[in-house]
Parts: structure tokens; C-alpha cells; sequence
């Protein structure tokens, strides 16, 4: 029905206040949430069958403008244009990390449609340590955006709260609104922003000072804190909600921020490359996907969709990226597909997601943070496939790697040199090469685990 | 495919679904968003809106609108102040002969620029009594939004070919049902059809395009489905009727079952004020149009009527600033109505008595829904209320309220003027009377044909933007 009783966007018409008249931007904005408002309701066919709508251009588009598939489809005898069934689609090679590393450039679109916007380049690691650069446009940007709004108005968030960011890429600084998702649109409380790599310790003094009613982070970040928080018997009386991101939320989190805060959890599931993949339901602890914005399967060892239940490999295919199409890209998360939501949304349901999961690390002052060691630094400096890092005590880490080739002594330095930078302290650090880094039995992908004893 | 299934057009290449519509449609779709859930507020969280936007309107109408400065004064209206439903209800009601006096005095002398051009029209309203009336493209947006909203109301599906039936139409084809719901959704065709076409040519008119809507005036469909249902005649195709510019009958409702098996959806609207009310999606009373319109209905002692008791509508549009209409008394009746089981907090009309007007017989054995040609001969003299009366085959008497008898002059340029509008050079004569009253019933005929057997009907209120 609604998705916030009493929510009224901002009015560009001084004189009309109610119903607002938007801004251009605005406007926009509200246009799609009005169709997702619906279209969250329609069945699994009838998404299915629009997804396929969607999908056709970005497959002609992929076909005609981009090297990389105009050769694999070529090779394979596939024209883009006769791909019009679920069936049809589903006989397209996978595209693996280790694809989009080596095909590089040959993924971009020689040309798109100039409404798209601007190019806008990311690079991440993903889950599991392998680094890669993906191109996205103004109008993904846009997607984001969107999605971000939607994310909230499902969760029923009171706008005139502030909201409290712990994260990396952000400088600690306060600005006042929620950000673009929400400042298009309506008028919102500030936003207080920390960087991740500070000790936990000060983090929640700041958290305390800053008393928000919305707390956005990463789940082992926040683990610590609200283990530290009933240890110090700290309270936050604002706090509404937290949100998390970028890891798995396990029932231990989520038991820890009601006991530590009495609020509950609400987690999405995102990507830089991808955008948002799903959203924690409205009602319930398990995700809906956002088919709206990506096609998601998730495939048995026999590449078979997984059934309610089963947990399959998460392959993903973006619908409005065509400056670097992701075609059943195979983004190495595992997920339990699930059954039906009692909600009503036709949205599909993943029941868990085993993603990546990172612990603490800890400085020789005892001092403790959620470690960033962002892609965009290290990736450029050696060919690495893969990277894991593992803290053996207090001033010592060990760098695992999978390259194509032995770092020089140069690269070695620089790489040395980075991660003391990111990790916060000049540690002694070894490297150990690997032909690939395995998944833990829960296929949970550590790319930073800590055998100090306070941290796992 | 219904209309939360229906697809919004996207402007950007490569993009479908989710769409990105251009500027108009996306703010139409931000809008219905935003009704999307005011809709469900209760009536108490609707009037706490309503009476920041009328603050907002009363002080400009204070500012700038030379009518309203003293007569909001002296009932005790302060800018300064928050204004509640109290002081509200205290200011001096607007009534039609006020508006015939006031002339351009109503008219804002500062437009806030963002409201766009301003256009203005002439309706006689429902009771025969014609103004002037000026909006705004601003107002006209909204209109167009509204209407809007009925389609999304009613879940129509936009594939299906839409025929109309009304004044201010040239027949024709069209590829698509035009503003608003094209300017959004992917529509089926459309066609149109002058009201003053002989009733014969439009029912062959209907069974050649077979059309999944109509929309016309509800005298207008009653002469149609009784034709329909003595010569056996079905449309096939046709899902629902949608009536506007009169009061419905109950009959209506049951004629158009019997004779095509389709259910009749109202509106309440009218030229100078947009829309009123429109029909519930699940029940046939009317939803008050609460985000656009201020409505009160008032009993006899100026007191708001209870759930069941009738009353004289009284309006203010929230949104149009080119010619404020604070507490203008329409000149229809209403029945107030309970909140409405299906849990949307916009109040409830039961019942609308409005205007009534019969079908007009040629000599030639044809009849039709006749207009009136207020545009044409409102400036010529000082007329303040108007009925026509067809009293044979050859001879209409128009019976006028005007503070004086029509010059011979006035008189020579009215005739021609009535003779073309109402399709035939009938006899015109001229009476005149302190005042025209409303039948039993309480509706207002402003065509009555003593000339054959007739079926009533109800003017043109609408506005040509709304198919």
C-alpha cells in the first residue's frame, strides 16, 4: 500500500507545497518509485517476461558494441536478436571474474546511446579478493539511486532523522542531507559520516556524540561495536535502525544491535559493478531480488536454477549498463534461494547470502578497525588475480596471492608499501603465492582473517 | 492488461522498463506517487494539508487579488497567523452572481511566474447561470493529473480503444487516448465524436469502432443504451462507461448493464474549478478530490451536513492562483456520505443533484444532446440565468434572470447565435423571470424539451483537456 504515510517530497512550486511538484530531477526520481511501487507486486512471469523486454536491448546493444561479445556470441553462432525466451538466455556462456580480468577493455562499449550520461569507472574486489574495473554510466548511477530511495521508503525510515555513516571512502565530515538518493526528492536530517579505519573505540564515543537515529555500516564493524557498547553498558536513545552492507548479516549481528540497542538490522545486498542486487523485505530477515534492475540466478554445480532450499552459485546480469554490459556474470557469492515471500512481493526471494566476510584488524596499541584495502590502490601495481590477507599476530601479515607471474622487487615494495598505508600501521608483511584461495566450509570468502585471539 | 500492469513510456534509448519518462510524464508519475498515499491519510491528516495549501492561497489572494483584500480582512483573516478550519469556515461564501459582478477583480494582479500562462473560458455552470473563469497551465497540469488518477482508479486498460462522445470535440481518429494517459502509458486508439451528432449516427458509429470505453454525458448514454437495448443492438468489446457533466441516474447504471453488460464510472468536475469527486474503484458513491479541492457541504443554516443529510456544495481549488475561488457555492446539492469501507480517508458524496438537461428533437425526427453556445452570446447582454425550454418541434423559449429585458438589438444577435448551437433555426422566444428554480428532485434542467417523449440529461462541465 504505502510506503510512508506522511512522506512529502520537496516542492520545487514555492506556492504548492502538497501535493509537491518536484524539480525535474525529482520528478524523475518519483516516476520510478511509482513503477516499482507496482511492479513489486506483479508475479514472477510477468517480471520475467519485462526483465526479457529490458534484456533485448542490452543484447543488441552487447552484440553490435561490444568486442567482447560481438566475438563470444560470433564464435558461438549466437545472434543477439534471436534471444527472446528465458531458455534462449540461459544458453549464454558465464562470464567469470577471471574473464572480466582478462578480457579488460574488450568489455566496453565502443559507443552508447549519449542520454546514458557520462562514463563513470569503479573498481572493486569484489567478495573474494579479485580485482577488477568496471564501467558504469550516469543513468546506473541514476539506478543506484533509485534503488537506494527505494531501499528506505520499504523500511519506513523517518527522513528528519540523521543518519550515521561508518564506511570507507568517506572523510569524517557532516552533510546536510541523507545524500542524492534522497536530497533529489525530499528534505532529510543530516548525515555524519566516520571512516571505517578508525578504532572502534572512538567510533562509538563519536556514535554516542552524534546520537542519530540511523546507523549505516559494515556488519562486523558493527559487531564490535555493540559487543563493546553492553560491555560499557553504552546507550544510543535516537537510534531508529541500522543498516548494513558489504558483508553477510549473520543472526549473531542482528541479536547483538537488538540486545546492545534495542533496533533491528536491515541489510542490502550490493555491488559496486552490479548496483543493488536485493533488499532485506520489509517484513521479514531473508532479501527480495531487485529484478527491476538485475537478472539474478543462482545456479547448482550443474548450472541448473537452485530450488527453494538449494544453495547455488549468485550469477547476475545487469539491465540498464551499457557502457560495460555484465552478462551472467558470475560474481563468486553463494545464496540459498527461497521460497515465495507471505509478503505478496513477486520480487524473488534469496534466503541467505554467503558473501565475503572480513574480521578486525588489530595495532600494536591495541587499538582495533574493519580493515580497507581498496582495489583501486593495489590492483594497478601487479598483475594479482587474487589477494587475502591473514593478521598472524600484532605486527605481522601475510599477504596470499594469486598472480600470473612473481612480484619484483619494485612491485613488492609499492605493494608493501599500500597496504601498511590502508591497514594503518607500518606491519611486517610476507608473501605467500597461491595457485587460488578456497571458500571456508559455510562458502563464506574471508579476505581478511585474524588469528589474534580477541578478533574472530 | 490493467493499468498497474501498464507500461510508462521511456524517453531514454535502450531503456524500457523500469521507464524514464520525459519531463511531463515524470512529474505526472511523481504526483501519483505522492496520491498513492495521501490517499489512504486519514481525513485528519488531509485537512492538516489542506489548510497549510489554503493558507498559502489565502494569503496570496490577500496580496494580490483586489476582491478578496477587505473581504478577508474583515472576517478576520490575519496573513500572520495559521489558519485553521475554523477561521476557514468563518469567510464569506463566493457565490455566482458575486464572480458575474467582480469581473476582473478576482483576478490575481501577480501571478507567482512558476504557475505558467493563464487561460481563460465562459460555463454556464449547472444552473444555467454563465461566468468567466481564468486558470493557469499549473491548474491545467493538475487536471490533466487527476484525471490521471481516475484511469489508475478504475484499473483501465490502456490497450483498449477509447470512444468520446462530448462537446468541444471534432470527430476524428487518433492512435492513442491523448492527454494525460498517452503523455505516460502506451495506449490503445482512440475515437471522437461530436455530442450534437443524431443519436441514430452515433450508435452506428459505436457498433463500427467497437470500443472498450465510453465517455460521455450520462443523458447522452441512457438515450443510447435504451436504443441499444429495444433494436438488440451489444457492443462487444465495451468493458465500462464514464460519465461526466451531469447528475446520474440510478436508471443509468442499470440501462448500461442491461444493454451492454458494462458498469457506468462517474466524475465530478466542473470547468471553472476542475475536479470535484470521483467515483469510488469499489462502490458506487464519490471520493472528494481532497488534494486538489476544498469541499464543504452545508445545510441550510451554513453548518457542514452530517453523513445522510443534503447540502450546497461549496468549493475552493487549493491550486489555482490566477483567479482564487474561495468558498464558491457551485450550485449543486450533495448528499455527505460515511467513510468509505474501502479505507481511502478522502471523504464521501453519496449523492451529487447537479444539473439535468433533456436531449433536443429536429423536425426531422433526429434528436441530440444540445449545447448551448454560452461562449458565443455571454458578452452580449447581462445575463444572468439562463433556461431553454423546447416547447414544440419549431419553437424554443429561452427564460432569462437579467437585471433588465434583452434590447431588440440583443435580441437580433442572441437568436442567430442559439438557432446555430442547438442544430435547427427554431423560433426563439424570450421570457423573462426573478429566478429559475430546480426540479423535484433538486437538479437543475437547463434544457427542457416539452417537444416528445425525452430522456434527462446534464451539461457541459467538463474540460476539453480530459478524455
Amino acid at each position: 500500500m504505502t510506503s510512508h504515510p506522511l512522506l512529502i517530497p520537496t516542492s520545487s512550486i514555492q506556492s504548492v507545497a502538497w501535493p509537491a511538484m518536484p524539480g525535474v530531477n525529482g520528478a524523475l526520481m518519483l516516476a520510478v518509485q511509482y513503477q516499482l511501487e507496482k511492479s513489486q507486486w506483479w508475479g514472477s512471469e510477468r517480471l520475467l517476461d519485462q526483465q526479457m523486454k529490458q534484456l533485448a536491448h542490452l543484447l543488441r546493444h552487447a552484440g553490435k558494441m561490444v568486442p567482447y561479445y560481438e566475438q563470444h556470441f560470433g564464435a558461438l553462432g549466437i545472434r543477439a536478436e534471436s534471444i527472446t525466451s528465458y531458455e534462449d538466455f540461459r544458453k549464454l556462456p558465464i562470464l567469470k571474474r577471471e574473464d572480466i580480468q582478462t578480457a579488460a577493455k574488450e568489455l566496453h562499449a565502443r559507443q552508447l546511446p549519449r542520454e546514458h550520461g557520462r562514463i563513470i569507472e569503479h573498481h572493486t574486489s569484489g567478495s573474494t579478493g579479485r580485482p577488477i574495473a568496471a564501467l558504469g554510466t550516469e543513468l546506473t548511477q541514476f539506478f543506484w539511486n533509485v534503488f537506494t530511495l527505494r531501499e528506505h521508503l520499504w523500511h519506513r525510515r523517518d527522513f528528519g532523522g540523521k543518519l550515521a555513516s561508518i564506511r570507507t571512502t568517506v572523510d569524517d565530515a557532516t552533510s546536510p542531507g541523507w545524500g542524492p538518493a534522497t536530497d533529489v526528492a525530499y528534505k532529510t536530517g543530516p548525515c555524519v559520516m566516520l571512516n571505517i579505519r578508525h578504532d572502534i573505540n572512538f567510533q562509538l564515543e563519536w556514535l554516542q556524540q552524534e546520537n542519530p537515529e540511523y546507523i549505516l555500516s559494515h556488519p562486523s564493524n558493527l559487531l564490535a561495536m555493540a559487543r563493546l557498547s553492553l560491555a560499557a553498558s553504552v546507550r544510543l536513545p535516537n537510534l531508529k535502525g541500522i543498516r548494513t552492507f558489504g558483508e553477510p548479516v549473520t543472526s549473531e549481528i542482528r541479536a547483538a544491535c537488538k540486545e546492545a540497542w534495542g533496533v533491528s538490522v536491515t541489510d542490502v545486498y550490493s555491488s559496486e559493478e552490479l548496483g543493488y542486487i536485493a533488499l532485506q523485505c520489509p517484513e521479514y530477515e531473508h532479501y527480495h531480488i531487485q529484478s527491476e534492475s538485475v537478472l539474478v540466478e543462482i545456479l547448482n554445480d550443474n548450472d541448473q536454477p537452485c530450488k527453494p532450499g538449494e544453495i547455488g552459485r549468485v550469477v547476475i546480469t545487469t539491465l540498464h549498463n551499457f557502457a560495460m554490459p555484465l552478462i551472467r556474470y558470475e560474481i563468486m557469492d553463494y545464496a540459498e534461494a527461497g521460497e515465495p515471500c507471505p509478503c505478496g512481493r513477486g520480487l524473488p526471494v534469496i534466503k541467505r547470502i554467503m558473501g565475503r566476510q572480513r574480521n578486525l584488524v588489530t595495532l600494536p596499541d591495541g587499538t582495533r578497525h574493519w580493515p580497507s584495502f581498496p582495489a583501486e590502490s593495489w590492483a594497478f601495481i601487479a598483475p594479482i588475480r587474487q589477494i587475502q590477507l591473514v593478521q598472524r599476530d600484532m605486527d605481522s601479515i601475510e599477504a596470499r596471492l594469486v598472480t600470473i607471474r612473481t612480484l619484483d622487487a619494485k612491485e613488492t615494495a609499492e605493494l608493501i608499501a599500500v597496504l601498511q598505508k590502508h591497514l594503518g600501521y607500518p606491519f611486517r608483511i610476507t608473501f605467500q603465492y597461491m595457485e587460488k584461495i578456497d571458500r571456508k566450509a559455510n562458502f563464506k570468502y574471508e579476505d581478511f582473517i585474524s588469528e589474534i585471539s580477541s578478533n574472530s | 492488461m490493467s493499468a498497474s500492469e501498464a507500461i510508462v513510456k521511456s524517453a531514454i534509448p535502450g531503456i524500457t522498463w523500469p521507464a524514464l519518462p520525459p519531463p511531463e510524464g515524470a512529474a505526472m508519475l511523481a504526483v501519483q506517487f505522492q496520491l498513492e498515499q495521501s490517499q489512504w491519510w486519514s481525513p485528519e491528516q488531509l485537512l492538516e494539508h489542506q489548510l497549510r495549501q489554503l493558507q498559502t492561497l489565502l494569503i496570496h489572494s490577500y496580496k494580490t487579488v483586489p476582491f478578496y483584500r477587505e473581504r478577508l480582512l474583515a472576517a478576520g483573516f490575519n496573513p500572520g497567523n495559521t489558519l485553521t478550519a475554523e477561521l476557514f469556515r468563518n469567510l464569506p461564501i463566493l457565490y455566482r452572481r458575486d464572480i458575474q459582478t467582480a469581473g476582473k477583480l478576482l483576478l490575481s494582479t501577480q501571478l507567482p511566474p512558476d504557475h505558467g500562462k493563464i487561460y481563460s473560458g465562459k460555463t454556464s455552470g449547472s444552473t444555467g447561470r454563465p461566468i468567466q473563469y481564468s486558470g493557469t497551465e499549473l491548474a491545467q497540469f493538475w487536471w490533466r493529473t487527476m484525471t490521471l488518477r481516475e484511469h489508475l482508479w478504475h484499473q483501465r486498460d490502456f490497450a483498449g480503444k477509447l470512444a468520446i462522445i462530448r462537446v468541444n470535440v471534432r470527430s476524428g481518429e487518433y492512435e492513442n487516448w491523448g492527454s494525460p494517459a498517452a503523455t505516460v502509458f502506451q495506449t490503445g486508439g482512440s475515437v471522437t465524436l461530436d455530442i450534437g451528432t443524431d443519436l441514430n449516427i452515433q450508435l452506428a458509429w459505436l457498433k463500427k469502432h467497437n470500443p472498450d470505453y465510453l465517455l460521455s454525458y450520462p443523458s447522452n448514454v441512457l438515450a443510447l443504451a435504451n436504443a441499444c437495448i429495444s433494436k438488440g443492438i451489444r457492443l462487444e468489446n465495451l468493458r465500462e462507461v464514464r460519465t461526466i457533466g451531469e447528475a446520474l441516474n440510478p436508471e443509468l447504471r442499470s440501462a448500461c448493464r442491461e444493454a451492454w453488460g458494462a458498469p457506468v464510472t462517474d466524475t465530478y468536475s466542473a470547468n471553472e474549478v476542475g475536479y470535484i469527486a470521483f467515483q469510488c474503484p469499489g462502490h458506487e458513491h464519490y471520493h472528494i478530490q481532497s488534494e486538489t479541492m476544498f469541499v464543504e457541504i452545508l445545510n441550510d443554516q451554513g453548518a457542514t451536513c452530517q453523513p445522510g443529510e443534503t447540502g450546497r456544495i461549496v468549493l475552493t481549488p487549493l491550486l489555482n492562483y490566477a483567479m482564487p475561488l474561495i468558498r464558491y457555492e457551485i450550485m449543486d446539492y450533495a448528499e455527505a456520505g460515511t467513510a468509505c469501507p474501502c479505507g481511502r480517508g478522502l471523504p464521501v458524496i453519496r449523492r451529487i443533484l447537479g444539473r439535468q438537461r433533456n436531449l433536443i428533437h429536429l423536425p426531422d425526427g433526429s434528436q441530440h444532446w444540445p449545447s448551448t453556445g454560452y461562449n458565443n452570446w455571454m458578452g452580449i447582454a447581462p445575463i444572468e440565468q439562463i433556461q431553454l425550454v423546447q416547447k414544440s418541434l419549431h419553437d424554443v423559449e429561452a427564460r432569462l434572470v437579467m437585471p433588465r429585458p434583452l434590447t431588440p438589438d440583443e435580441q437580433k444577435r442572441m437568436v442567430p447565435i442559439l438557432q446555430k448551437s442547438l442544430g435547427y433555426a427554431f423560433q426563439i422566444s424570450f421570457s423573462y423571470h426573478h429566478e429559475l428554480c430546480r426540479n423535484a428532485s433538486g437538479k437543475f434542467e437547463d434544457f427542457i424539451s416539452e417537444a416528445g417523449k425525452n430522456t434527462s440529461i446534464h451539461p457541459d462541465k467538463n474540460n476539453s483537456n480530459s478524455p
